[in-house]
């Protein structure tokens, strides 16, 4: 079938060179945006995705969370855990954490939210809500009925859930009864906004504040673990177990419940428009082709009269079909990397569940390229196997 | 008058049935003759004789319904599609009523086309061609498109193509049909040129009685059926 590539690429390109120069251009610029599509739609959405798992790991879990053990509600010795932990060779942060809930009210306001107690030094490395500071200041080790509220909670920063907010600013007082049956005041000292509604939704006290209303010492709910890099969660926790920590050590991935839901239906509808752009290429291509093959019907005729191979003919127009793919990828990726991705990194899109930009990887990519390619070869063989089935007498003199 | 020097072509008992649906035509029935080599002959006969299926038939463009087409003491009626395409490439020559050039090709590339399919060198396919053309005289119109000649030019264009790979046998169905009487003229002493000087063997389909000044043998056709032999 591939034999006489030579010639095959000869007839191809002797019929573009010839060919209409803006039916040209329009078929590859039709190509170039296909695949423009294909790649765009499996970014933004893989963007979406990585965007939300950063926001899990950076603001809610760090990547790996340590439990108490089996029926106990705290865990015990959490200095010299720490130790422990921290000698692993790739552990770059860890922060204890009391997590309880609690009723918050201002005036006639009230509700409940989770309040996570914090070492404000220890929590700076496994999370970046230190930097998303929209009024105040961060929390410090020793600060005193002082309270760190997400914007859902505090209101008046343009939060999804304003409806229900405090309406409080910072140095405001506000009146905390824990689960405990524990009340105190504390007074406002920062506002955040980590672009992430379920960050957003949390409160942060000082360790040493929590300790007070809970009366316990070295005890903590979770320990999150910051690791050097993401994605070798089981690793380190293999090394975790094989230290003999008898805690629940678990990866982020865990507590990503619903946001997996929601990135797993994010691959669902990339793959389906993924495949419906692919299945549009297959039909422009087939209809450029198609057209092709009859308007050179007679064309074909002669050349497999005078003795040209059926496969040369074929590929003659497979060429064609994958010249018109490949420029149009090419052209594709032009406007990607050049126009479509600076965008998006100074125009990130908001979702609830944080900022996404395009995630673009050099393998999606190939894939996609592959993909057309493989749509474009199909595309151009059908069409003309069907015109070089048809006998010699009938293409060249057929009706 | 070239040297005949053997038979290079026996069709026996061809027939050539088209059919469609209970009705069956025969354009072809049983038909039987020889075709020596170097000769130059005429397949003559009055429109609707057959004479342009036979020669479908014996340029392999068509496959017969029965009989058989020996071509080097082989008969290769019944060969597949590829092997058929080989023969047409390297043994036969074809030249078309209608010019039959590929318009965006220009005269030098429509001519090596054949050359280039047979697996030649670049060089070699372009001097090749090139000699071709000349010998048809038109070296000077290498690379002028189909479009920008005359209907002869074009003619003789077909005729370098069919040339190029030194065929065994050139087939032309009505060559100069499409051509005025000058042009008629230059094709039928090219052809016999050709015949005379490289012995050629030139079957030609014509209706044209002035025609038989230039060959050697004509095989009448009537009804589908060999009316008479012999010039």
């Amino acid at each position: 079938m591939f034999n006489n590539v030579k010639l095959s690429s000869f007839l191809a390109s002797r019929s573009m060179i010839k060919g209409n120069k803006s039916t040209q251009l329009l078929i590859i610029f039709i190509m170039s945006l296909i695949f423009v599509n294909l790649v765009f739609i499996g970014s933004i959405f893989l963007g979406v995705t990585e965007a939300t798992n950063k926001q899990v790991i950076n603001s809610l879990y760090s990547n790996v969370v340590i439990e108490p053990k089996k029926d106990e509600k705290y865990i015990s010795d959490v200095y010299s855990l720490e130790q422990k932990i921290r000698a692993v060779p790739g552990v770059v942060g860890i922060s204890a954490q009391y997590v309880t809930s609690a009723t918050l009210s201002y005036k006639d306001k009230h509700g409940a939210w989770a309040v996570r107690s914090i070492n404000p030094d220890d929590e700076m490395k496994v999370s970046t809500n230190h930097n998303f500071l929209i009024a105040g200041e961060y929390l410090s080790r020793l600060d005193d009925n002082e309270i760190l509220l997400g914007k859902e909670i505090s209101g008046g920063y343009g939060g999804d859930l304003d409806y229900s907010s405090l309406g409080v600013k910072v140095g405001d007082s506000i009146d905390v009864l824990f689960d405990n049956g524990v009340k105190r005041s504390f007074k406002v000292k920062g506002i955040f906004d980590a672009n992430f509604i379920q960050t957003n939704t949390m409160a942060y006290i000082s360790q040493k504040e929590m300790e007070s209303i809970v009366g316990l010492e070295d005890k903590a709910s979770q320990i999150l673990v910051k690791t050097r890099d993401n994605g070798n969660e089981d690793r380190y926790i293999k090394q975790f177990l094989e230290m003999g920590i008898k805690e629940k050590i678990k990866p982020w991935t865990v507590y990503a419940g619903m946001v997996k839901n929601i990135t797993n239906s994010f691959d669902m509808i990339a793959m389906m428009i993924t495949a419906i752009g692919l299945f549009v290429a297959v039909i422009t291509i087939f209809i450029i082709v198609y057209t092709s093959t009859i308007s050179k019907r007679k064309q074909i005729g002669i050349l497999r009269a005078v003795g040209i191979e059926e496969s040369v003919i074929i590929q003659s127009y497979i060429f064609q079909a994958l010249f018109f793919v490949i420029c149009g990828i090419f052209i594709g990726l032009i406007i990607i990397f050049f126009a479509i991705k600076p965008w998006f990194i100074e125009h990130p899109l908001k979702f609830p569940i944080g900022l996404a930009s395009l995630m673009i990887l050099p393998e999606k990519v190939s894939m996609n390229a592959i993909s057309l390619i493989i749509a474009a070869f199909a595309a151009g063989f059908i069409p003309s196997w069907m015109a070089v089935r048809k006998t010699i007498i009938d293409t060249i003199w057929g009706d | 008058m070239t040297d005949v020097t053997g038979p290079i072509l026996e069709i026996k008992e061809l027939s050539r049935i088209y059919g469609m649906g209970d009705v069956k035509v025969k354009a072809l029935n049983k038909v039987s003759f020889g075709i020596k080599r170097g000769e130059f002959a005429a397949i003559m006969g009055k429109s609707g004789s057959g004479k342009s299926t036979l020669l479908h038939q014996l340029g392999l463009l068509d496959a017969p319904t029965s009989g058989e087409i020996i071509f080097g003491g082989k008969n290769i009626s019944g060969l597949p599609e590829s092997r058929k395409a080989k023969f047409r490439l390297s043994k036969f020559g074809y030249v078309f009523q209608e010019y039959a050039l590929l318009p965006e090709l220009t005269a030098l590339e429509n001519v090596y086309l054949p050359a280039m399919a047979l697996g030649r060198k670049k060089e070699e396919y372009i001097k090749a061609g090139t000699e071709v053309l000349e010998q048809v005289g038109l070296g000077t119109r290498l690379h002028h498109r189909p479009r920008e000649m005359s209907g002869g030019e074009q003619q003789r264009v077909a005729i370098a193509r069919a040339l190029i790979n030194r065929p065994e046998i050139l087939f032309a169905d009505e060559p100069t049909a499409n051509l005025d009487s000058a042009s008629t003229k230059q094709i039928l002493e090219l052809f016999k040129e050709l015949n005379k000087e490289t012995a050629l063997t030139i079957l030609m389909v014509t209706h044209e009685p002035d025609d038989m000044n230039y060959v050697s043998k004509v095989i009448w056709l009537k009804d589908g059926e060999l009316a008479e032999r012999g010039a």
